[in-house]
Order: C-alpha cells, then structure tokens, then sequence
C-alpha cells in the first residue's frame, strides 16, 4: 500500500470522521443496538491472524521480506483467520451484551477508542475503501487493564442520510502474543 | 515447609485443595512427575507433509521444532542452540534446509544435527560435531497422524498410552477417508490461569454450558446434553463426552458439522458435502460409533478435542498462574477447498480468542485463579464430589460410563495427577 490516498475535500473528509466518531463514541458508550444500525446486512467482519513467518530466501532485501501482508492468515488463505463473522454473529454478539448473564461483561468494560489516520484509499461506485487506525483501551473489574491497537480495512457506502453504512471490515490487529482477555470485541 | 502430595487430593478425589491450582512447588513437581514423562502432543502430520516443514511445539515451558527431515521421518528437538541456548527458530512454520543461530551462526539440519561451526577454522582442537547437535526429543511417536513426544525413553509405546481413548478419537478420526488436517498455525493466546483447567474444562465438564454459556446456549440444548450425553472415562486423565443419537434420528441431526455456524449457514454445498459422510460414516467406523456426536475430549496431560466445534487444543503451562493456550481449526483433508474455509468457521465462531463462547471459559479460567490463590481458606478444598461412585463399565463403550453431570473425568484425572506428584516427590 504505498499509494496516497484520494484526495478529498473538506466536507468529505468530515463526513468520514463524522461517521468514524460516531461510530467509536456508540461503541465506548456501549449502545450496541445503535451500532449494529449502521452495519449492513451483508457484512463481512473479518480478523486476520497474525503469524511469524521465515524469511524467504527468495524475497531477501525486498520489500515482499518484511511487508505485513505475508504474516496474515485472512479470509482468502488456508490458514484460520480469528474472525470471519456476518450480520448473525454480530446481531449474536450484540444482544449478548445485553444479557445479565454475560459474564466477560459482567461488570462490562470501561473501554475508550481512538480512532484516527482516517484515509481515503480508493472509490469504486458507491463503495469506500478507507483505512483508520485505532487505540483501544480497555479496563474491566477482575481483569487487567489492557490496550488493544489496530488497523481497520472498511468498505462503506453511503445510506442517504448523511451518513454511512459498514459493509466490510477487516481487523489487522497488532499482537505478538494475544495477551487479551478476548479479541471478541467490536472494534 | 512445601505442600504435601497427600494433602493436596483426597483418597477417592473428590476433595482438590485450592494449592493444586496456585503453588509454586506443586508446579516444579507438575512439571517432573508429569510433563518430564507424559506422552506430549506436538503436532499433526498434515502440518509437516514435505521434508524440511517444521512447525513450532512445546512440551510444558520447552520449546520444540517438530520437523520432517530429509528421511521423510518426524523429528522432534529442543529449540535451544547448543553453544548458548537460543533459539535457532524463531518462525512458527515453515521449509527449512538450515537452522541458524543468530548469535555465532552454529546451523544446524532439520533433524537438529549440527553442521557448521563457523568459529572452528581458527581454532586448533576441533570440536565433535556429531556431539553438539539440539537436544532430541527421545521418543517420537504419531497415531492417526497425531504426533507425540516424551522426554522419558522408556515409556510405553504411544498407542498403549492412548489405549481405548483410540475408540472414541476414531469415531472422529476414521471418519475422513483422507484423514484430518490441522488449518494453519495454531491461535495461541495467554492468559492468567493454571493449564489445568482448560483440560479440565474440555475433558468432561460439558455441564457448564448452559449455565457459564447461557447467554448463547439454550437451556433446550442443554436438555438434550442430558438425554443423549456420555461421559466415559477410559483411563485416568482421557475422558470423553458425546451423545449417542437415536437409530431413526435424521441424518441433518447426527452429521458432524452440522451443528456449528458454518454448517448451519454455509448452504447447500457444505451441507450436502457433510450429509455424504455421514452416510459413509457407519460403513467405516460401525453403527454404534456412525451416531456418536461428540462434545469435548482429553488425552492426559494436556490434550483437548472439540468434536463439536472441531478443534484440537492444547494447554501450555507457563507457571502456576499462566497458561498459553493453542488450538487449531480441523477438517477433513481431502474437502474442497472452499468446504475447509466454510467449516473453519464451526471453530472460530465460537472459540478461539476471538470466539462467543471462548470469550466466557477463558473470564472464568481466569478467575478460577485468582479464587485458588487467596489465603485462609484451605481448609475448604473444592468439592469434585459430583456422582461420586456412579460410574459403571457398559456393554459396548469401552471405560467407565456416566451421565454427563457426573465428575468422574476429573476425580480420575486428579488422582492419576497426585499419584505421579507423589512418585517425584522426595526427587526436587
């Protein structure tokens, strides 16, 4: 990826923001049942896990060596991506959270995002392809305190409303080791 | 003054002090009485098919390159290079020819033999080399194309270790004209808990799930647990739990796979596919094992199966208080490709560290920890009492057999585990 990303104007990069917020502020307020709203009913949610590979010997001193794409197991490789989810295991994961019997949050967690880098990569019809970053951090009573960092790969569209809806996400998160108590969060 | 072996589990164990979870010195016994001498699962054979692929292991806290060689054989050595003990692997999988550490670049070959010195031209007394390889892993055995290793040379020969645990890993296993394969590298994640109870959790204990798991699990299923459910014990620390599905069931309700997201919602193609074995399934493994459907297994010490969510897994201890988790999507070998990637999902969804119902096992892992390292209450050990005595052997199920509701699994495993902390006790 070593493009730049589309010039936009002002106003759309506003609109862009103005959803990313909006989204992370639902989030961190744990108003699941908002959020789910802005994700379209044919959603992929995908997380990638992430491998230490060897060096291929062949790639020595190119930029293929080191580039982050090779230590992804995704969706499109034999390997087992963390997440590969639809609208049913999101609407499964939303309404879990409202159920008193929950009990990874139960007390929930105290999360706060930030979300940032928001860049426009590429515009095919209707569809956004933009990139955003995020810092996650999140406190929940009995666990320890723990920050979640990443970077995600949407597909939005726009829903008529001044505003957007999620049609595709991937998760790159970045670990070593998965020192969470769970990558089950909505990020 | 250290615990006591004695002290720790009761004659029938049904009592489990709080220590057996939490202590220092019961972990270095754990660690000589159990991990120094167990059969250890490593791998599977689908991951190293070609000379030179190695995937990582361990074997408790010792890291190990499990590779195939250049003589098509399975070979299992230490991670830790013999001048100064790093590791020379640092890739989770892969093709090597040569490992090399980055410190002096000693190589060595797959098979951990050691090859070059560099240092050596200038020097006048030349080292021997055949000497100075990686530490091998004793005994090397695989079943089924699952691998093992121990660090005891004269232990029993692994297929006896598994003895009538092959019964029901079969029922599975034999299924797949092609066999199993492991997809990809393992989902390895840590968390603060003693590595006993993830095994505990998937050697038996399936009557936490619509209590823990309420909030995804129906109790209607949880019904059908209790009606159809097994839990057999075939020898002290394996375990397996399954339900044994009536003769006229449908066949949509007896096929593996059917039952997790991918099945459910992966359409026509994936479950036409999983109708076909299930109709091939009594001609190869019998009648009796064609309706098993299976929930969780164990192999002592450390091994898991999830029929149910198809997935092999294994606890890694990494102190008393830690544990790295593994597991592995499976599927059968010869699926087309796009089956594999639709049926990967019947784990992920659920398990694994991003999984819904994971998510809930690993809190209470968790706390389970935090609750056996408190003080002051030793003299309330935790009650493994459950159906105590009421297992019974069964005409055509091998072991010991139960309803599933019956703690048995663990009470074996838990004197098997006091029994060999004792054998090693006076030795620290």
């Amino acid at each position: 990826m070593t493009q730049q990303s589309i010039e936009t104007s002002p106003e759309e990069q506003r609109a862009l923001e103005r959803f990313y917020f909006h989204e992370a502020r639902l989030l961190d307020a744990r108003q699941y049942q908002d959020w789910l709203a802005l994700v379209s009913e044919d959603i992929q949610y995908l997380m990638p896990s992430r491998t230490n590979l060897m060096v291929d010997n062949r790639q020595r001193g190119s930029q293929d060596m080191i580039s982050v794409e090779r230590e992804l197991e995704d969706a499109d490789s034999m390997g087992c991506p963390i997440r590969e989810e639809t609208y049913i295991h999101l609407m499964v994961r939303v309404e879990r959270a409202y159920k008193m019997n929950s009990w990874s949050e139960n007390p929930p967690a105290r999360t706060r995002r930030l979300v940032g880098n928001i860049e426009l990569m590429a515009q095919d019809g209707e569809t956004l392809n933009v990139l955003s970053n995020f810092h996650l951090y999140y406190a929940r009573p009995g666990s320890e305190d723990c920050v979640y960092s990443g970077q995600r790969r949407d597909q939005l569209v726009p829903d008529g409303d001044e505003s957007f809806s999620l049609h595709r996400r991937e998760v790159i998160m970045d670990y070593a080791d998965i020192v969470y108590p769970t990558l089950g969060l909505l990020f | 003054m250290p615990v006591k072996v004695q002290d720790l589990v009761n004659e029938d164990a049904s009592l489990v002090s709080r220590r057996c979870w939490s202590d220092q010195y019961v972990y270095e016994l754990e660690k000589k009485g159990i991990f120094g001498k167990a059969w250890l699962f490593l791998g599977h054979e689908s991951q190293i098919r070609n000379p030179g692929d190695f995937v990582q292991a361990y074997m408790c806290e010792t890291p190990i390159i499990l590779a195939r060689g250049s003589d098509g054989k399975v070979h299992a050595n230490v991670n830790s290079c013999t001048h100064r003990g790093l590791p020379v692997c640092r890739a989770d999988h892969g093709n090597a020819k040569r490992f090399v550490c980055p410190y002096h670049s000693w190589s060595y070959t797959v098979e951990g033999d050691l090859v070059t010195i560099p240092q050596e031209s200038e020097v006048c007394n030349k080292p021997d080399k055949s000497q100075l390889g990686l530490k091998k892993v004793p005994r090397v055995e695989s079943w089924r194309g699952l691998i093992f290793g121990s660090f005891d040379e004269e232990i029993i020969p692994l297929e006896d270790y598994l003895g009538d645990m092959r019964f029901y890993l079969d029922a599975f296993l034999d299924r797949f004209p092609g066999g199993i394969e492991f997809m990809g590298a393992p989902h390895r994640w840590v968390l603060n808990a003693n590595w006993k109870l993830p095994v505990e959790n998937q050697l038996g204990d399936v009557n936490h799930g619509a209590f823990l798991h309420a909030a995804i699990i129906p109790r209607e299923a949880q019904a059908l647990i209790e009606e159809l459910g097994y839990s057999v014990v075939t020898a002290p620390g394996h375990g397996a739990t399954f339900r044994l599905m009536p003769e006229d069931s449908p066949i949509d309700d007896v096929a593996w796979g059917m039952e997790g997201m991918g099945g459910m919602f992966g359409g026509d193609e994936v479950q036409n596919y999983l109708r076909d074995l299930q109709a091939g399934a009594a001609q190869r493994v019998g009648d009796i094992r064609s309706r098993m459907k299976g929930l969780t297994y164990g192999v002592y010490p450390n091994l898991s199966f999830l029929w149910s969510n198809t997935s092999f897994k294994v606890s890694h201890p990494r102190g008393p208080g830690k544990v790295e988790y593994w597991s592995w999507a499976v599927v059968p070998a010869d699926a087309p490709d796009p089956i594999k990637k639709i049926m990967r999902t019947n784990y992920s969804s659920f398990f694994g560290p991003g999984g819904m119902l994971e998510q809930e096992d690993s809190e209470v892992w968790v706390q389970q920890f935090l609750g056996s390292n408190i003080d002051f209450a030793d003299d309330h050990p935790y009650f493994y009492g459950l159906g105590l005595g009421e297992e019974k052997p069964h005409a055509q199920l091998p072991g010991l057999v139960s309803v599933t509701a019956n703690e048995f699994y663990a009470r074996h495993f838990f004197a098997r585990w006091r029994d060999e902390l004792q054998a090693v006790e006076g030795q620290l």
